[in-house]
């Protein structure tokens, strides 16, 4: 029997017969037999455990209790086309284990990767539920895709697709950062490669188990918004700094803003304080010599924080992985994921441009949310066909001060109501192993994502403001199917030849994404208008309106080799060549070649380095390489005609179709490189503390974008190129500790990156790129990426303060005695003269920050004591700025929050925030400046676990191996000084905070069974 | 195995021709001369159109609209705080892209096997259009790059702007060349109606030789398609009778239209295609209607549809045609129908209580199929109208002579008012009344110097706002220069 140390049995352990090939693997009880002799040593190793060597002796029974190798040097790790022991490993790969995993809350995969490995940034795009985050492994490497590689048990899986995956079903993810471990999926692994293995089935026992939680969901911080009164006080305030009529004239458009009081808070009116939250996960797997399975089955139902009749989301998912031992040369297995997904969203999230939040945040609170006049319900704006009605058939509000996008949002979710998203999705491999000889392996692997995925809408009559008005109902359903497959077939050999260890690969590969199609049918003015009795009615053929498309499929071939080679395990080598071709390069360039090297020592192994405690292990490694990248659109290389260039002709009014060239090509366009160098090293300190440091220099060039031409060009849309080089350098540092007192056990796991991200070339006597994101109707766009410095930099007006008094305007002067700002008046801010030309003009704009942040960090408590396990996990990020943008600068009425009472009003009242106009002519408002710019650092308390697990004699007797119970809170707390809703903000440029949908702080009951 | 061979990473485009391969017949020839008539749209078919851009920046009309902020491109220009940055890029971006459209179709025109008389037309029109988008360009911008073919990718950053004369010169050639080439008028009016014709080309060859004080060269060219004043021209133009039919649905394509914009409710426009080349509806309708307008039971008053309030008319305007036969065809006195206790409207930004009723939309004209109602607005506009040549004639003469006259007595005469005496003034304001919110008031101001004076109130800067400033984007990375004093 195999026990590990607290006399719990060990199933799958090895034990071989020292110097035979004979062998056997513990049961789930842990039993084994093996024949053998007296003179024979058994060699016992379990992952995770140090190994033992036992001489037989006279024994017939022997009880064998391992110790458990907290040095986590010696676990194996996933690399890509097979596993290696980390102690050999000479590449920078994190990995993260399915026990940090268990029961933690996220929803989607990625989410767990958060604060728990180094040189990766992670931030939620949205907190709506099912909604993706944006990864960035060690920095952003290229300014168009940055999506790290997601493969799946083998299977490449786009980025957006792995939302099918189960929490529990998960074995390990490995995040490859380095280019000497990514190269060997070089074509597409520049953006960092993350490798998922799922949950296989252990010969055995059948292990059922499950793990289940529900809770409550809330936001977590509020905006100060103003109230009526005070929103009152400063409309008046407003009108008469603007007012240029007669005196007489005048009076103020709220004469008693006093009596409004508090008027309506928007906020309350969406958010939802207990909003639903329950997953269940439950898993049955076993095995036995021949065959092995693991079959799982997961619920998840999630309720939005935000208007929540409108924001939800439900998956349902299967999977059965199974593996089957047909003799002693074949083994053929298969994963299969199944995952259905019904999501409603509110419509625009991260967006300036409506849906509840931003019209939350814009409305004016003097609007009442329900009108119960009746002589104000019967008249003006409510006689309108499709005003909205609450159950009683008072209209919901109707502002009159802030139109546009910004709607009552209760009438909004009104007219969203029973709109979904749905999606179904098969993802899975087969593959065939023959090991033809010892060590010699040649293995075929077919995979495939396909998914089905569309929406089902149905849009009623409806009047929310003036200008947005629907006059005819429609019913709406899209369809669609996207097919992506792969195959890969490798032939490795490993041998060892006395003191000499060596692996050879050899692989083909051919990929191929996007070959999708689906079509959209929308029927208009159907003669209903009630969700309930909408449907494909028919109606005359003008009001179907259909469209259909076809996508271009992304085709990759590759071939493939890698050989790693390691001496005593003392010297370590690994070399990868990689080829790839791609479908989306001219026949000139089509083919990317990517090699990449890497060393390892360990000292410790060296006859000199004495055993000690101080240094228990070190591995120092390093490496170089390079990967590339084809993320760029299909065809670009080609110069192609596009349709849509109509014009309409003759009396009847009939468009005509017209055809021209699309954007000039590009024949020269070819792969971007990323070259990236790494040193660091593993090491474990007086037998409890681990590090891992990693250096890294990593260099893209020749990065693929979209070029925005000059207009005189005449091009429609924008051709690609090779554009740019860029810098990311940084550290990466990873910090284990872990100890026994007593009964008590403690480890803490930390990590930090710091990074460094820099533009370096873009192209001869070009010092900037056109463009940058753009923000609301501002003019201007508000980053630059430019030479020197970070991707996407803030880019603009620089305030000096506030003028407090005219002598101010009159003596802010440039250095040839020139006025720079004539035209301001007290209570404007001062701009830096930046050119010193005596005005402030375009050209007076200058770098104002990074969005992307500088430090990214984690730390993981874990306390076990007697039956108690405690979590605490933190993580956060630092050095980053964050456009504040939630107000709509084009909407003069929409609301403020309460940093506006700060705003000058006279002399010395303020030199932050400016004074108030509509009309705005120093731009006060309207121009991007540091004003809008935010430190986003934060610290944040992400989950709290406390679990009690009940004594195993307990259990046993109803037939259980575990049961524990937990209670989990999440994103209790964060520590920031950004005044938005929530810092974390992810999206193509991180930190540009357009009415963010916060993150959920959750609170939940949950439990683990297996048996 | 299939995968290793090199054909596997060889795809064709599916459903993109390639530009080496297209123009190879008579219909593809023909989508391409559709794409370069495409940039037409851009005088009433977005957002950044010209009729209710140009009306903003003249003294008959405010941007209006929600808010002082409420389309910064617009506002600017009326307030003349207009900058590169806030310059909205279209204005110079659409009208090169028309110039490349053409200068790729007369490229390839020549060796598409097709009709020899219809590859002259296509040839005639394509020039004729290149000339109608350099003149919006150089009246607009004046400083441009000129190119007559599409320019070379090693070239696209080592662009001069061009002397304007030398532009000028080349829309003057692309005009004359493509005269003979066209047709005298549309016989097949369900078909090609919209399309250029001699009088049309004649027609702004006409406007182009005024704005550049050849007014002898100009006259010559007005005569031919005005005919005698008051009766039907060689091309058959012909005073329409009514006034008011000029703007009616019913009566598009009429004896007046010379250049005619087309618009449909058919295209199903929504606000992902809104301002590109699937834009088909009238957006300048959506644009000016008032907002929140609502009629009061019993009411009398129009059925108009609620719009966004854009182009406020000012009270000069409005005093101007104030017992002028044409003001109902061209104010709706909201003012007016609110004090009756006809309609309610939410006043916008720059309210005046009157706004611009040739354009305004309709109930009864909300497009029924798909898209976004208020974007598929199915209304003509004119560029170039028969009383327009008429006062641009009579200016071209001098503003004096019996000629003169007539051409100003016929268009006072439509409408039921006697003569003036010809002069420049009196042309002048019959231009504002007649033309009045169609896009032409900025345009006359200009260029008879008279911006200066009538918008100073607007803070038109001399010598400065006579032209607009290029766009930021064009003068990054670029060797463009920005006009004077911006």
């Amino acid at each position: 029997t195999v026990l590990d140390a607290n006399a719990m049995p060990l199933p799958g352990a090895t034990i071989l017969v020292k110097g035979t090939n004979e062998g056997t693997q513990t049961d789930f009880d842990g039993n084994f037999t093996v024949e053998a002799t007296a003179q024979d040593i058994l060699m016992v190793s379990y992952i995770g455990f140090k190994s033992v060597e036992i001489p037989v002796g006279q024994q017939t029974s022997i009880q064998i209790t391992l110790e458990e190798d907290s040095a986590a040097l010696d676990e194996v790790v996933v690399v890509g086309y097979g596993t290696q022991k980390k102690s050999v490993v000479t590449g920078a790969i994190s990995s993260i284990k399915a026990s940090e995993l268990e029961s933690l809350p996220v929803t989607r995969i990625e989410q767990s990767l958060q604060g728990r490995t180094s040189g990766i940034t992670i931030a939620a795009n949205s907190g709506q539920p099912g909604s993706s985050s944006t990864i960035r492994v060690r920095g952003i490497t290229s300014f168009g895709n940055n999506e790290p590689l997601w493969v799946v048990d083998g299977v490449i899986v786009d980025a957006g697709g792995i939302g099918y995956l189960n929490q529990s079903d998960i074995e390990s993810i490995e995040v490859l950062k380095d280019a000497a471990s990514q190269a060997i999926y070089g074509a597409r692994a520049a953006a960092g490669v993350i490798l998922v293995t799922t949950k296989k089935g252990k010969m055995g026992k059948l292990t059922v188990s499950y793990n289940g939680y529900t809770g409550l969901s809330g936001p977590a911080r509020k905006l100060d918004l103003l109230n009526a009164t005070e929103y009152a006080t400063l409309f008046n305030e407003k009108y008469a700094n603007d007012y240029n009529g007669s005196p007489q004239d005048f009076s103020l458009p709220f004469p008693n803003a006093q009596s409004l009081g508090e008027g309506t808070d928007w906020q309350d009116v969406i958010f939802n304080n207990s909003a639903k939250k329950e997953n269940h996960e439950f898993s049955l797997s076993g095995g036995n010599e021949v065959s092995t399975f693991y079959l799982s089955f997961g619920y998840l139902d999630q309720e939005g924080i935000v208007a929540k009749e409108i924001s939800k989301y439900k998956r349902q998912n299967i999977r059965l992985n199974s593996t089957h031992h047909i003799n002693d040369i074949i083994t053929v297995g298969e994963t299969i994921g199944y995952s259905n997904e019904k999501s409603t969203g509110i419509g625009n999230t991260n967006s300036e441009f409506g849906g509840p939040l931003s019209s939350s945040i814009n409305l004016d609170p003097t609007t009442p949310l329900i009108i119960t006049d009746p002589a104000v319900a019967n008249s003006g704006l409510y006689t309108n066909p499709g005003v909205v009605r609450d159950p009683n058939g008072n209209p919901y509000g109707i502002s009159n001060l802030v139109i546009q996008e910004m709607a009552n949002p209760l009438a909004y979710i009104q007219t969203r109501l029973g709109n979904y998203n749905w999606a179904d999705n098969f993802v899975g491999n087969v593959y065939v192993n023959l090991e033809l000889l010892e060590g010699l392996n040649l293995r075929s692997t077919l995979g495939g994502k396909l998914a089905y995925y569309g929406s089902e809408s149905f849009t009623p009559v409806s009047f929310l403001n003036t200008s947005s008005v629907v006059s005819q109902n429609n019913i709406s359903r899209s369809t669609n199917r996207g097919f992506g497959w792969n195959i890969e077939n490798t032939l490795s050999y490993t041998k060892q030849l006395g003191d000499h260890d060596f692996t050879i690969l050899l692989g083909q590969g051919s990929y191929s994404e996007n070959d999708t199609k689906g079509e959209t049918v929308t029927y208009n003015d159907i003669p209903v208008n009630s969700r309930e009795d909408a449907a494909f009615i028919q109606v005359p053929d003008d009001q179907i309106i259909a469209s259909a498309y076809i996508g271009t499929e992304h085709r990759v071939t590759s071939l493939f080799s890698r050989l790693t080679y390691n001496y005593k395990e003392k010297y370590l080598v690994t070399g990868i060549v990689r080829r790839d071709g791609s479908s989306r390069f001219g026949s000139n360039n089509k083919y990317g070649f990517f090699p990449s090297f890497s060393l390892g020592w360990n000292p410790l192994k060296e006859d000199f380095w004495k055993e000690n405690d101080v240094v228990n292990q070190f591995k120092l490694r390093g490496g170089y390489g390079v990967v590339g990248s084809d993320a760029i659109g299909d065809f670009r290389y080609l110069s192609t005609i596009g349709a849509g260039r109509n014009y309409t002709f003759g009396n009847v009014s009939a468009v005509v179709i017209g055809n021209s060239p699309n954007a000039p090509a590009n024949p020269d366009l070819k792969w971007e490189e990323t070259r990236q160098s790494n040193i660091g090293f593993d090491a474990r300190f007086f037998n409890n503390l681990t590090m891992t440091v990693d250096f890294y220099n990593k260099k893209t060039v020749g990065i693929l974008q979209d070029v925005r031409l000059p207009g005189y060009v005449g091009a429609t849309g924008s051709p690609s190129a090779n554009v740019a080089d860029m810098v990311n350098k940084g550290f990466d540092i990873e910090l284990g500790y872990s100890k026994t007192f007593g009964e008590l056990n403690v480890s803490l796991n930390g990590n930090l990156s710091y990074l460094q991200n820099e533009v370096v070339y873009l192209g001869n006597g070009i010092d900037f790129l056109s463009g940058g994101a753009g923000f609301q109707s501002s003019t201007y766009p508000i980053t630059r990426t430019a030479l020197g410095q970070p991707y996407n930099s803030f880019f603009g007006f620089q305030t000096r303060g506030i003028f407090q008094n005219q002598q101010e305007i009159d003596s802010y002067v440039n250095s040839e005695g020139v006025v720079i700002q004539p035209n301001a008046v007290p209570g404007d801010f001062r701009y830096e003269d930046v050119d010193d030309n005596g005005s402030i003009t375009s050209d007076d704009r200058k770098f104002l920050g990074s969005s992307i942040p500088k430090y990214t960090f984690g730390l993981t408590l874990n306390l076990d004591y007697k039956n108690f396990d405690l979590l605490v996990f933190s993580q956060g990020a630092a050095g980053n700025k964050i456009f504040q943008g939630l107000r709509r600068l084009d909407i003069s009425n929409a609301n403020y929050q309460t940093e506006a009472l700060n705003r000058w009003t006279g002399e010395g009242t303020s030199n932050t925030f400016p004074r108030l106009s509509n009309v705005d002519s120093n731009n006060n408002f309207t121009n991007p400046s540091d004003f809008y710019l935010e430190k986003g650092d934060y610290l944040r308390i992400k989950t709290v676990q406390l679990g009690y697990s009940l004594k195993r004699e307990v259990i046993e007797d109803i037939g259980l191996t575990r049961l524990r119970v937990y209670l989990t809170g999440e994103n209790l707390f964060t520590f920031t000084k950004y005044t938005g809703f929530d810092p974390e903000i992810g999206g193509g440029i991180f930190g540009i905070d357009r009415g963010f949908y916060p993150q959920a702080r959750t609170g939940l009951v949950g439990l683990n069974i297996q048996f | 195995l299939l995968s290793c061979s090199k054909e596997y990473i060889e795809l064709d485009p599916l459903g993109q021709p390639l530009v080496d391969n297209y123009y190879s017949n008579e219909s593809e020839a023909y989508s391409g001369l559709v794409a370069t008539y495409d940039i037409m749209g851009k005088q009433s078919k977005s957002f950044e159109n010209m009729i209710t851009m140009m009306n903003a920046g003249s003294d008959d009309f405010f941007a209006g609209g929600g808010g002082p902020s409420d389309g910064i491109g617009i506002q600017s220009f009326s307030n003349y705080s207009i900058d590169a940055s806030t310059i909205p890029g279209s204005f110079w971006n659409d009208y090169f892209q028309g110039v490349f459209r053409t200068n790729i179709l007369l490229q390839k025109l020549p060796d598409v096997p097709m009709d020899e008389a219809l590859r002259t037309r296509f040839t005639a029109e394509a020039k004729a259009l290149r000339a109608y988008y350099y003149f919006e360009l150089v009246r607009l911008f004046r400083n441009v790059p000129l190119f007559t073919e599409p320019i070379l990718t090693s070239e696209i950053y080592n662009i001069e702007q061009a002397d304007p004369e030398a532009v000028y010169a080349q829309i003057e050639t692309d005009l004359t060349e493509a005269l003979p080439d066209l047709p005298s008028r549309i016989t097949d009016l369900e078909n090609e109606a919209g399309r250029l014709t001699q009088g049309s080309v004649q027609a702004l060859l006409g406007k182009v030789y005024l704005y550049e004080d050849k007014n002898q060269m100009a006259a010559q060219q007005f005569a031919e398609v005005n005919g005698t004043p008051g009766g039907t021209s060689k091309y058959g133009y012909k005073l329409v009778d009514n006034f008011a039919d000029l703007f009616s649905l019913d009566n598009e394509f009429n004896s007046e239209s010379i250049l005619e914009v087309a618009a449909t409710s058919l295209a199903n426009v929504n606000y992902d295609i809104w301002g590109g080349g699937q834009n088909e509806g009238n957006t300048v309708n959506q644009m000016v209607g008032p907002r929140g307008y609502s009629r009061t039971a019993g009411s009398s008053a129009p059925d108009y549809a609620g719009g966004w309030s854009f182009n406020t008319v000012t009270q000069g305007l409005y005093d101007v045609l104030n017992g002028d036969p044409r003001f109902d065809a061209t104010i709706a006195d909201l003012k007016a129908l609110e004090a009756a206790g006809e309609a309610t409207y939410t006043p916008g930004n720059k309210d005046t209580g009157y706004f611009l009723k040739k354009f305004m939309p309709l109930n009864s004209e909300k497009s029924t199929g798909g898209g976004n109602v208020e974007l598929n607005y199915r209304q003509n506009v004119y560029i170039i109208r028969l009383a327009d040549t008429y006062l641009m004639e009579a200016e071209a003469l001098g503003a004096s002579g019996a000629r003169a006259q007539a051409l100003l007595d016929a268009v006072r005469a439509r409408v039921g008012l006697a003569p003036v005496p010809v002069s420049m003034d009196n042309i002048m304001l019959e231009r504002r009344r007649e033309l009045a919110g169609e896009g032409h008031r900025w345009f006359d101001l200009v260029r008879t110097d008279r911006a200066a004076s009538v918008l100073a109130d607007r803070g038109f800067t001399a010598s400065k706002n006579e032209i607009l400033p290029i766009p930021l984007n064009e003068l990054e990375n670029t060797l463009i220069v920005q006009n004077p004093n911006y």
